[in-house]
């Protein structure tokens, strides 16, 4: 496998530039001389790594640590700190009665919308990537999901899903599929089906274009060789496109599963009706912990979130490990 | 070395990912740079944290005030105007890092006084002001036997119905009672055409607004002296008639499930025969121009005289150094009939004193309103165990439409007698 220079998205790499950073040098320093690297004085690197540091300080793990503090307080209603509780909000976030549903709500949430997303946009960037007249306006308004707010995304999809004026029940009325109009958001059947909806449209761009640079990177000639001799398109895209295409894939899986774990907006919005905790993921659920359910407390809320944290961590630390595994025992 | 390298790479756009994640989450945190003065010395400025009413008013009328308040007293008065969506968590956030506006607008005070957080009407309130408070808010402001809780605003909640729809049905005057206001919303429904007879609010959003009025109407209480008397038999049976318009198809679909904005819509597109209103969803009916309604008060189930349901939200004082004079020149200001009165008339809500229930007397349009608020029924705000209880029923009111009614106010019960 061509080591390829992953197919990054620029602001990803510029992001997270603490660790991919701190390796390149000693690459490419050992082809100009080894020695130099060493020779930096301390004070300089630490100026140069400073913006950095600042960055991981004071986004990362002041936060954190904030988190972590307000996790073992005791909150009043109101936001005031009333004592150390401990380890009692983790507890209480353990035992709520809801938690089960929540998890699962999660799985099913970041499991369907990923999937799904990166099916479809395999298909997509196939096609948008071959030449077609107007491809380039085509290619923009793929983007427009991706730019509009996710607040106001949401808000436009509830007017589509409503049960009394809604265009979507409008049409299929019209159609004659339904004789009642369908309680997208209100229905219990529906709502998950209706937000992984609106999930998967908003994850497209992103994936879509993270593909398609991935499929603009496999060079021509594998594939002029393969046709040569003989093989058939099925056997291209499956033999020969699908395996270049995995550090993309990789990447698309890993980041969207971050961002869909992390989604509010949609949830919070298209959800904001029913009562409870039936349809909510653990982000939501952390939010409605703090303040819009009867517990109404910052405390159990920031344990909530640090159990977010890990269990994001850990998924992805599992992910990767599965990948790392396949990439050893195809060799 | 291509694999580690790889991971590597993705274990930074994890974190990446995860800090953007963080950065989305914390709103407001930092926004909070107030003017918590040095201890002790006499504070100039304050902060006001206001909630806002309408786009085209609260803000408006705030900087007014201000800078009346700058003429007059000398303090300067900073104003933070925050949407009712975020104005909870907002308060919240400053408050845990004690950071406390000097004066804050909130729908709810008593926890705060439990938290010991306020100042009292003996610190703050000129005497004259506090006399001149309508007594129903002053009970319902009053915490411990002293007066925390301010009310900037008032509002009554009234019945509202189609008086188009009430004559393609052949109704000929708004029901007085329960049994007739169901067989009026038969008619109505049976019309056809999308129309609905009641729009039942019970989702999260207010279901305890929705409910006080038909408790209240049916005998019943949320409290009553010491006592939670959520799941008595009048409230069961409220909740039960409730569940009845539900199941008879005579409401809006999945009334559990719909949110008090979602069923002023309907109303002020004409489909809904009744729905309970108040002042400002007047104010849009009005303006709109599309449906012809008619305000009368809410039938009862025994046909006994109507009581309404009144709302305040609050104008509270935080305790801190050096800021109560500054604090006491605010209220001092503030409800000077031409202030106050102006703020309320403007935002299209209803007097919190007896000055300007006068003064609003000779609106024809507010009688209906004005005549029951003096008796208006609040729910326990004075109660801190309420503003749990208050999430409580706005999460957990609706299951009682799609289960046992109940059952429902049982668990409510419970968790109002365990303290929220």
């Amino acid at each position: 496998m061509t080591e390829s220079s992953t197919v990054t998205p620029d602001p990803a790499t510029s992001a997270g530039s603490g660790h991919p950073r701190s390796r390149m040098p000693s690459r490419a320093g050992r082809r100009r001389g080894a020695g130099r690297i060493g020779q930096v004085h301390p004070v300089v690197a630490l100026l140069w790594l400073a913006p950095a540091l600042a960055l991981i300080l004071g986004v990362v793990l002041y936060p954190a640590i904030k988190l972590f503090d307000a996790s073992r307080g005791e909150y009043s209603i109101t936001g005031l700190r009333k004592g150390d509780a401990g380890w009692g909000n983790y507890v209480k976030v353990l035992e709520h009665p809801d938690l089960g549903t929540v998890l699962r709500n999660t799985v099913i949430w970041v499991v369907a919308v990923v999937a799904i997303t990166i099916v479809l946009s395999l298909a997509l960037a196939q096609f948008l990537s071959k030449s077609f007249p107007g491809r380039r306006f085509v290619r923009w308004a793929v983007i427009i999901p991706w730019a509009a707010s996710l607040v106001i995304t949401s808000q436009l999809f509830v007017l589509l899903y409503d049960y009394n004026y809604g265009i979507i029940n409008h049409v299929l009325q019209g159609l004659g599929l339904i004789d009642q109009p369908i309680d997208f958001l209100g229905n219990d059947s529906w709502t998950m089906f209706s937000m992984v909806v609106v999930g998967v449209f908003v994850s497209l761009p992103f994936t879509i274009f993270v593909f398609i640079a991935g499929l603009g990177a496999i060079p021509d000639d594998v594939m002029e060789a393969a046709t040569v001799d003989g093989a058939s398109p099925w056997q291209r895209y499956w033999n020969i496109t699908l395996p270049l295409m995995r550090p993309a894939l990789m990447i698309a899986t890993v980041l969207n599963v971050i961002y869909v774990f992390n989604s509010f907006p949609i949830i919070y919005t298209l959800n904001d009706r029913n009562p409870g905790y039936a349809h909510d993921t653990t982000i939501t659920f952390m939010y409605k912990l703090a303040f819009k359910s009867q517990e109404h407390d910052v405390g159990m809320s920031a344990a909530a979130g640090i159990f977010n944290v890990v269990l994001i961590l850990v998924v992805v630390g599992i992910y990767l490990k599965i990948i790392n595994w396949r990439e050893e025992t195809s060799r | 070395m291509t694999s580690t390298k790889k991971s590597a790479v993705v274990a930074g756009l994890a974190i990446a990912g995860l800090a953007l994640g963080a950065c989305g989450g914390g709103t407001g945190a930092g926004t909070t740079a107030g003017a918590s003065g040095g201890s002790g010395q006499e504070v100039k400025t304050i902060k006001l944290v206001a909630a806002e009413y309408s786009k085209d008013h609260t803000k408006a009328f705030w900087d007014a005030f201000a800078k009346t308040y700058k003429d007059k007293t000398g303090y300067t008065l900073e104003v933070q105007v925050v949407s009712w969506d975020n104005i909870d968590q907002q308060s919240s956030t400053m408050i845990q890092n004690n950071q406390a506006p000097d004066i804050l607008n909130l729908n709810a005070y008593a926890s705060y006084a439990k938290d010991g957080l306020l100042y009292d009407s003996d610190a703050v309130l000129p005497a004259a002001v506090k006399s001149d408070i309508l007594d129903t808010f002053v009970k319902y402001g009053t915490y411990q036997g002293k007066f925390y809780g301010f009310p900037d605003l008032s509002s009554a909640r009234a019945f509202f119905y189609n008086k188009t729809l009430f004559k393609q049905a052949g109704i000929n005057e708004p029901p007085k009672t329960w049994t007739e206001l169901e067989a009026d919303a038969k008619k109505i429904t049976a019309l056809g055409n999308g129309n609905v007879g009641y729009a039942l609010p019970l989702g999260p959003e207010e279901s305890q607004g929705e409910f006080s009025m038909w408790l209240f109407n049916n005998g019943g209480t949320w409290k009553d002296g010491d006592k939670w008397t959520i799941n008595s038999d009048k409230n069961v049976e409220t909740l039960t008639f409730l569940k009845k318009l539900a199941d008879e198809k005579l409401t809006q679909n999945n009334p559990a499930r719909t949110n008090r904005a979602d069923a002023f819509d309907l109303f002020k597109s004409g489909k809904a025969g009744m729905v309970i209103g108040f002042s400002p969803l007047a104010g849009a009916l009005d303006q709109d121009k599309k449906v012809d309604y008619g305000v009368a008060p809410f039938p009862t189930n025994d046909g006994s005289e109507s009581k309404t349901f009144g709302v305040t939200d609050y104008l509270m004082a935080f305790k801190k150094p050096g800021n109560e004079k500054a604090v006491k020149a605010f209220y001092d200001l503030y409800y000077q009939p031409d202030q106050v009165n102006t703020f309320i008339k403007a935002e299209g809500f209803l007097p919190v004193t007896k000055t300007g229930v006068q003064q609003f007397q000779s609106d024809p349009k507010l009688k209906v309103y004005l005549d029951t608020l003096p008796n208006a029924q609040l729910t326990p705000t004075d109660d801190p165990t309420w503003d749990k209880v208050k999430l409580a029923v706005q999460q957990n009111l609706g299951g009682g439409i799609n289960g046992s009614p109940k059952a429902t106010l049982d668990k409510l019960q419970q968790t109002a007698e365990n303290g929220g």
